[in-house]
């Protein structure tokens, strides 16, 4: 008997990207969104899982309950799905690959509070860690600024983490 | 408009597609040089600022709208700049990930990161509700 090898059809699968690839894919996609396809006022405002997921909770909610929280002019009219879209996409990624796995949640608090902190940090920085960059990308100051502080707080916890690890 | 937001949503699946096949994660890079001197994040990082700081004036010449008109930094967005980067960096390496990255978990399968995306999704409605008028407040 001989062994046969997979059929070559599998092999899209389990593509691998590297993650200089996807730096650039991701480049791509936030330029291109926000150059061609009318995702802006503000400037370089392409792709920003803070702030698209800001105006699509503040969109609900201001249609749900006839508030006035804030929404970015590129989503007065109907919200931005980026954060949908990505969720999509992962999902489609993970269940193709066969990556796709339930893990119940082991700290649902500490996580919560997490989410909450983080977003409301890139609200005050007007950008998640994909905008700073864009930002930056695109000539702003407060861009590189705000880029810089974020490494500086991720050497901090790093460090920080590995020194409790240690211990 | 309505445009904008097909055009998030296919965007949308395709960097979520990407980035579940690489782990992209925009403070892992940063994290993993420092910790184990891993340069595979960090460079799809780098070639992110690199790739979009070519692209924005290309994507000009070739007639989408243009950038420019930033602001120039005053004291209070300073502040208020260097406080929400450095708050995204420390507290997303706590939850294991940027934002970015814990979209393509959550979608995954991974609890903590669904709970993070519903603290997330929670913490705009916070932000404009309760923050912004005491920074306000405060700042101006």
């Amino acid at each position: 008997m001989t062994v046969t090898a997979p059929p070559p059809t599998r092999r899209w699968r389990r593509i691998r990207i590297t993650g200089l690839q996807a730096g650039i894919v991701l480049a791509l996609v936030g330029v291109g969104l926000g150059a061609f396809f009318e995702v802006r006022p503000p400037d370089a405002y392409g792709v920003c899982m803070a702030c698209h997921g800001r105006d699509l909770a503040n969109s609900v909610v201001n249609s749900l309950f006839g508030s006035r929280l804030t929404v970015a002019p590129a989503a007065l009219v109907f919200p931005l799905l980026t954060v949908v879209g990505v969720v999509i996409g992962a999902f489609i990624a993970a269940v193709v690959s066969g990556e796709f796995r339930w893990r119940k949640p082991s700290q649902p608090m500490r996580s919560f509070t997490y989410g909450v902190v983080v977003m409301n940090a890139a609200l005050l920085a007007a950008a998640c860690s994909i905008r700073l960059l864009l930002r930056t990308a695109a000539g702003d100051v407060l861009g590189l600024i705000g880029f810089l502080a974020m490494g500086v707080g991720v050497v901090l916890a790093t460090m920080w983490l590995r020194q409790r690890a240690l211990r | 408009m309505t445009v904008a937001a097909i055009a998030s949503l296919l965007g949308g699946v395709l960097i979520g597609f990407v980035g579940q096949r690489s782990r992209m994660c925009f403070v892992g890079g940063i994290r993993d040089y420092v910790l184990v001197r891993d340069t595979f994040l960090l460079k799809g990082l780098i070639s992110f600022l690199l790739v979009a700081w070519i692209a924005f004036p290309i994507s000009g010449m070739l007639g989408g709208a243009g950038v420019g008109g930033f602001s120039s930094p005053v004291l209070s967005t300073l502040l208020i700049t260097l406080l929400g980067g450095f708050g995204v960096g420390y507290v997303s390496i706590l939850a294991n990930g940027c934002p970015f990255r814990q979209h393509v978990l959550a979608a995954q399968g991974t609890g903590d990161s669904m709970v993070y995306l519903a603290g997330f999704l929670s913490g705009a409605v916070i932000f404009h509700t309760v923050v912004t008028p005491v920074v306000g407040r405060v700042l101006l």
